[in-house]
């Protein structure tokens, strides 16, 4: 008798994990957490995924309804090849409630100093289209600063310039007090191959102990030369920081 | 703490981007299952082994998937009877050679067309040549998980009819001597003679096959997730990087890393680009052509055909070609 509850049971556990997924999919595109996971190219993708996912689930347990009033047999029992029946659509179910419950996080310091932050970084990995320079220099964003570096790497062609950028707090392990790492994260598809870009900040008046890591900053000032780790370096001096939330699509692209 | 809820992180992405694509290859699957006749295209399928997997190789092209989907579908191709290896080819080749992945890899490195080009020629030898090799096996059944082996021996059954009481399945008790078939591979081995029945029971198969797959697959992709987010938030990326610039150890790291970071073939372009200026062009290519052939989050969809031994040969044939064929590119022309 248990046996026979079991089997007319998974069926619905199929229904539920596959419209846990759908559910998670589009909660995540509602909460704005797919700006977490992934690049925004394929948010449409993946919120498609989402609907059709509440859509099969709906129809196959529509279908399950209407054969157990009529008191079809169901269909048989199927094995899986590589996990017992059931099994699959429980680690489905699980991970998925346990992506409701959890909340994924933007990567933070740790995550860059384990990736390598870099100032002169050698990559873009982002088409060269979106390359765009403004005549103001305090448009620009951190990754456009970067990328002014690649094409034109020397840093006496931008002392003086002003600059206004925002970024996370990372600790630079070899710099001295007086420096900060204004970093932020570059993504191309999903978090997997996040990568971390920094600038440099010299602080004018105090330590770095007063901005804690991970802490969200402007940074408005001038540009200079520094030699930083016996390399020549741009940097940031900076004028004013200004705490910042942390912004609702953290990365960059 | 934070380095594993980083871990989560990640694995959720990894997920979250590869479910679209995972869905799109199952869709493919059953699109090939319930609307293509499979005698129709098993006679356009060339019997040349060599010819067979080239032909197998080129198929990627009819389906955009990557490597999350191609797995479904060459499942199907086994199942209804496809030779080995136009099977084989389209596994190793498919998630490459599409217009899809072209296009991004063309985005990517249009400064350096010649990684486009070498990436497809490569893609394509390589699968050929597998194909070819596991042609000569030409009973693939013992390296096949037992759900795929026997819906290839029901088809060979059918034709040889063994009788009844040997074949496996659930008798009931008061009904015809013939078993009832429980195996859900069986089961779609049974209805695949489904093109000519109405399309209602069609559209019903397809949706029974594509929660089946769901299910299943789902599950594995969930494995091979986590375990390439752990790897990636555990082992220091500098590990994997500092193996070596030289033309030999460069080629190493980057199969390593393509083997690790599992990301989808229609976006690793990119991913390689962010090495382009500090590793080999072989290189590169290496991490091109064996990435969506063999990841860590392939690997766990693939188990879903093949039995772990077979998974090794290909493992082993796929980096050792790709070896070969990116070191002559560092040693010889760039």
């Amino acid at each position: 008798m248990a046996r026979t509850s079991i089997r007319s049971f998974l069926p619905w556990l199929d229904v539920v994990a596959i419209a846990a997924w759908g559910v998670l999919l589009l909660y995540y595109w509602l909460s704005e957490k797919l700006f977490l996971l992934i690049h925004p190219n394929y948010i449409g993708l993946t919120v498609a995924a989402g609907i059709f996912l509440l859509f099969v689930s709906g129809l196959k347990g529509l279908f399950l309804l209407r054969s157990s009033r009529s008191r079809q047999p169901s269909a048989p029992i199927q094995h899986m090849t590589l996990f017992p029946p059931g099994l699959g659509s429980l680690l489905l179910l699980t991970v998925a409630i346990a992506g409701l419950l959890i909340t994924p996080r933007a990567f933070a310091s740790q995550t860059a100093l384990d990736r390598g932050v870099t100032d002169a970084i050698t990559l873009t990995r982002v088409k060269p289209q979106s390359f765009r320079a403004s005549t103001r220099t305090e448009d620009k964003t951190l990754i456009d600063w970067i990328r002014t570096l690649q094409v034109y790497p020397e840093p006496d062609a931008y002392t003086g310039q002003k600059a206004k950028v925002q970024g996370f707090v990372v600790y630079p392990p070899n710099l001295p007090e007086q420096y900060l790492l204004l970093t932020r994260f570059v993504i191309t598809c999903c978090a997997a191959d996040a990568y971390p870009v920094s600038l440099p900040v010299k602080l004018t008046t105090g330590d770095r102990k007063s901005y804690s890591p991970d802490g969200w900053l402007e940074v408005e000032g001038q540009m200079l030369t520094e030699t930083l780790d016996n390399k020549r370096q741009l940097t940031l001096q900076a004028k004013s920081l200004k705490s910042i939330p942390e912004p609702k699509n953290p990365y960059n692209y | 703490m934070t380095q594993l809820n980083s871990a989560f992180t990640l694995f959720l992405s990894l997920l979250v981007e590869a479910i679209p694509f995972l869905l799109l290859g199952v869709l493919f699957s059953g699109l090939l299952q319930f609307f293509v006749d499979e005698r129709r295209l098993l006679a356009i399928l060339p019997k040349n082994p060599l010819l067979g997997a080239f032909t197998g190789s080129c198929i990627g092209f009819l389906f955009p998937v990557c490597e999350c989907g191609n797995v479904p579908v060459a499942r199907r191709l086994l199942m209804q009877g496809a030779p080995v290896s136009v099977a084989i080819g389209f596994l190793l080749a498919a998630p490459t050679i599409n217009p899809i992945v072209f296009w991004a890899t063309w985005t990517a490195f249009r400064d350096q067309p010649e990684i486009v080009f070498l990436r497809v020629g490569f893609s394509l030898a390589i699968a050929t040549v597998i194909g070819f090799i596991f042609s000569v096996q030409t009973d693939l059944r013992p390296l096949l998980q037992p759900g795929v082996a026997s819906a290839i021996t029901m088809r060979s059954q059918s034709a040889d009819s063994t009788p009844s009481l040997l074949q496996s399945g659930t008798y009931f008790l008061g009904q015809s001597a013939k078993p009832l078939i429980t195996d859900p591979s069986e089961l779609q081995a049974a209805m695949m003679a489904t093109v000519s029945k109405p399309m209602s029971f069609r559209l019903r198969l397809l949706l029974e096959n594509t929660v089946q797959e769901m299910r299943e697959l789902g599950a594995v992709l969930i494995l091979g997730s986590a375990i390439a987010a752990l790897v990636q938030v555990f082992v220091p990326r500098d590990l994997i990087l500092s193996l070596g610039q030289s033309p030999i150890t460069s080629i190493l790291a980057m199969i390593l890393l393509a083997g690790v970071v599992s990301i989808c073939s229609t976006v690793d372009s990119f991913f390689a680009l962010s090495f382009a200026s500090t590793f080999t062009s072989g290189s590169l290519v290496a991490f091109l052509v064996f990435g969506p052939m063999i990841d860590l989050k392939g690997v766990g969809l693939m188990l879903s055909i093949f039995k772990p031994r077979a998974i090794f040969y290909l493992f082993a044939l796929a980096a050792q070609l790709t070896f070969i064929l990116t070191l002559f590119i560092n040693l010889y022309i760039s």
